[in-house]
């Protein structure tokens, strides 16, 4: 992970870290965090973050919380399906180690097994200043050159891939109502 | 020759440069109304820069080639809007012109949208231009009265005459213009007739398979629209400009006024949208034809 | 209170030859052999409880047996009523209640998925929220949860075990 930028990337990374638009994958119960900090009183807008609807046009996925195999494979899905630069935040201590479902049979325990994470939140619930924090902090690493999580995803493809597959079986998405 | 081209150039700077500053100036404008800070007023330049900057994937070639047909012939239709002192075409800009222009945009964003295969950007196309069979009608009588009273249809002859005549036709004609500016809101997209880009329903309706540098020439062709309805709309009844700073203010004054309307209305359904612009629009702008043709002088 | 009483005289009547308890005022549960349990079911809808709440299990293992409970809500007296049958731990099978209520389909093969109880006539009981399951049904008491999310999901190393050294610390 070089930390010497050409200036066209340096540009570049200005400008993606002042207009960071998030897809609000609301796995968990983390979520629920998200509303107070959108609106008026923590506002979001102000640094340019926004929603987005589709993973097409979205530049960050917020993953809020625990994940089990069935959740974990749609969300595999909608990150492949995203565009080049990406990047994950994980939020909550679920995404960290666990967190209190640490040992329950269905959800997993480490997030960047399976996804290149570039930010953690540790919390259960972060509270809304602690997601202002956390946000910012994601905007100075992209000024840096330092979140570079996609790149790691192309580059060790074999070994996320080999991760998904023990835990998931594969990575497909079976349509139960067309089959 | 040159001339044409230096003000071509000129006039396609300016509405780039101004109508994105005026948007990212609106997001402050609503923030402000529901008491928060808003994003800095160059914000959406950043988020149009930002798409440019991205990796896209693309669907075929009917997918580029509709984005690339709603841009270009959003671009050319620009070209005939006079904005002030700055006039590309003398004797060319005709009000049909544009408005037959204008579909090109809306067609070619409907061609890629059916090409990228999601069923997301056909519903959100179908509503669209359904829509679009709802503001037209009431827009389209009001301007047969207008030019009934000029005997003319030419945009700079429209402007010329406003202003040597003395008075607006917004003054003159007040009904007119009121159905207007309604059909104006439409056009724009902006709520409560946003129901064909619905964010939270339908994943942004016709923008959903967009990404990079499509999103980036999308949001262009945005900006580029919205110059053109204003600058219709501030040339047809508020007596365009004698230079370009009164046709800036003046593009500023409605863009003000839709934005504040807009930031405080919940959105209509389709069938909604189109029943109310059949209904109340419909009426005042017959009324204001028949006041226009038997009643006034000239 | 007339109406009530009247309503609690309709609803004895049905289930008076049963083994019952009335647990609240609106609240009745009785148990039942498994071969008698369609015709009580279908005599309980006919009588109004039309709506099939829920079918949920219950593992006794210390009789060694497992527990199916059936809940059923009146929505003209409001009265709700748990019927519970009794199978065997080991090779469990169970009458499936489709042809009373078709929507027992999926609440059968929840009941499936979790305890292992096998439900004679139903053609769908294929996993319903699980994926990649390899263990024996988890809501049985002798699932350990820890080991199989040890084995299966790996966990994050700490260069301390704060677990442990936070109960020492407790004691």
């Amino acid at each position: 992970m070089s930390n010497e930028q050409t200036a066209w990337e340096k540009v570049a990374n200005m400008l993606r870290s002042r207009s960071l638009w998030m897809l609000y994958y609301c796995t968990g119960c983390g979520a629920i965090e998200l509303p107070p900090t959108m609106t008026a009183r923590f506002d979001m807008e102000r640094f340019g973050i926004g929603p987005m609807a589709t993973p097409r046009q979205a530049d960050i996925l917020l993953v809020t919380g625990y994940l089990s195999t069935k959740t974990l494979r749609r969300v595999v899905y909608s990150y492949e399906q995203m565009q080049a630069p990406k990047y994950i935040v994980g939020f909550g201590s679920c995404t960290l180690n666990g967190g209190i479902y640490y040992d329950s049979y269905a959800t997993i325990n480490r997030l960047d097994l399976y996804i290149p994470v570039d930010l953690y939140l540790a919390g259960c619930m972060p509270r809304p200043e602690a997601i202002v924090t956390g946000f910012n902090e994601l905007m100075k690493k992209i000024d840096r050159g330092e979140a570079t999580g996609w790149k790691n995803y192309q580059e060790n493809h074999e070994w996320y891939r080999k991760n998904q597959i023990d835990a998931l079986g594969e990575v497909y998405v079976h349509d139960e109502f067309h089959e | 020759m040159i001339i044409t081209i230096l003000s071509a150039i000129t006039l396609l700077v300016v509405a780039f440069c101004y109508t994105v500053t005026l948007e990212g100036l609106a997001r402050k404008i609503e923030a402000r109304i529901q008491r928060r800070y808003g994003p800095p007023f160059w914000q959406n330049f950043i988020d149009i820069f930002k798409g440019l900057t991205k990796h896209s994937i693309s669907h075929g070639f009917i997918f580029d080639f509709g984005v690339l047909m709603a841009l270009g012939g959003t671009i050319a239709t620009v070209l005939f809007i006079p904005a002030g002192s700055i006039v590309v075409f003398p004797g060319l800009d005709n009000v049909f012109v544009v408005i037959y222009l204008l579909a090109i945009g809306l067609l070619g964003m409907a061609m890629s949208a059916v090409g990228s295969g999601n069923p997301n950007a056909s519903i959100g196309i179908g509503r669209a231009l359904t829509q679009m069979l709802g503001y037209e009608l009431p827009f389209m009588i009001v301007l047969l009265g207008v030019f009934f009273h000029y005997r003319t249809s030419s945009l700079s002859e429209l402007v010329e005459l406003q202003i040597s005549g003395g008075s607006y036709n917004a003054w003159i004609m007040p009904i007119g213009a009121i159905v207007a500016f309604i059909s104006l809101m439409g056009m724009l997209g902006k709520k409560p007739f946003d129901t064909f880009i619905a964010p939270a329903e339908i994943a942004s309706g016709p923008l959903v398979e967009y990404s990079g540098k499509y999103l980036g020439m999308l949001l262009i062709q945005h900006a580029f629209a919205t110059f053109i309805e204003i600058g219709l709309f501030v040339n047809l009844f508020l007596g365009g400009g004698r230079t370009l700073w009164e046709f800036l203010l003046k593009f500023f004054l409605v863009y003000f006024l839709a934005v504040i309307i807009s930031s405080i209305m919940p959105r209509f359904r389709v069938e909604q949208a189109v029943k109310f612009y059949w209904k109340w629009p419909l009426i005042l702008s017959f009324a204001q034809v028949v006041i226009v043709v038997f009643a006034m002088g000239r | 209170m007339n109406s009530t009483n009247d309503m609690l005289d309709g609803i004895m009547s049905v289930i008076g030859q049963f083994d019952f308890s009335q647990v609240k005022e609106r609240l009745f549960s009785l148990t039942i052999e498994k071969s008698r349990l369609i015709s009580l079911l279908e005599l309980l809808r006919q009588s109004g409880f039309s709506h099939l709440s829920l079918i949920t299990g219950i593992d006794r293992i210390a009789e060694e047996k497992f527990e199916v409970a059936y809940t059923l809500f009146s929505w003209q007296s409001g009265v709700t009523v748990m019927t519970s049958v009794f199978t065997d731990r080991i090779d469990p099978v169970l009458p499936t209640i489709m042809e009373v209520w078709p929507v027992a389909r999926f609440y059968e093969r929840d009941v499936h998925e979790f305890f292992g109880i096998v439900f004679d006539g139903n053609p769908d009981l294929r996993p319903l929220i699980l994926e990649n399951w390899d263990g024996i049904p988890p809501m049985r008491k002798d699932f350990d949860s820890l080991k199989y999310s040890k084995e299966h999901f790996p966990d994050r190393e700490y260069r301390a075990d704060f677990l442990a050294e936070g109960s020492d610390g407790d004691e």
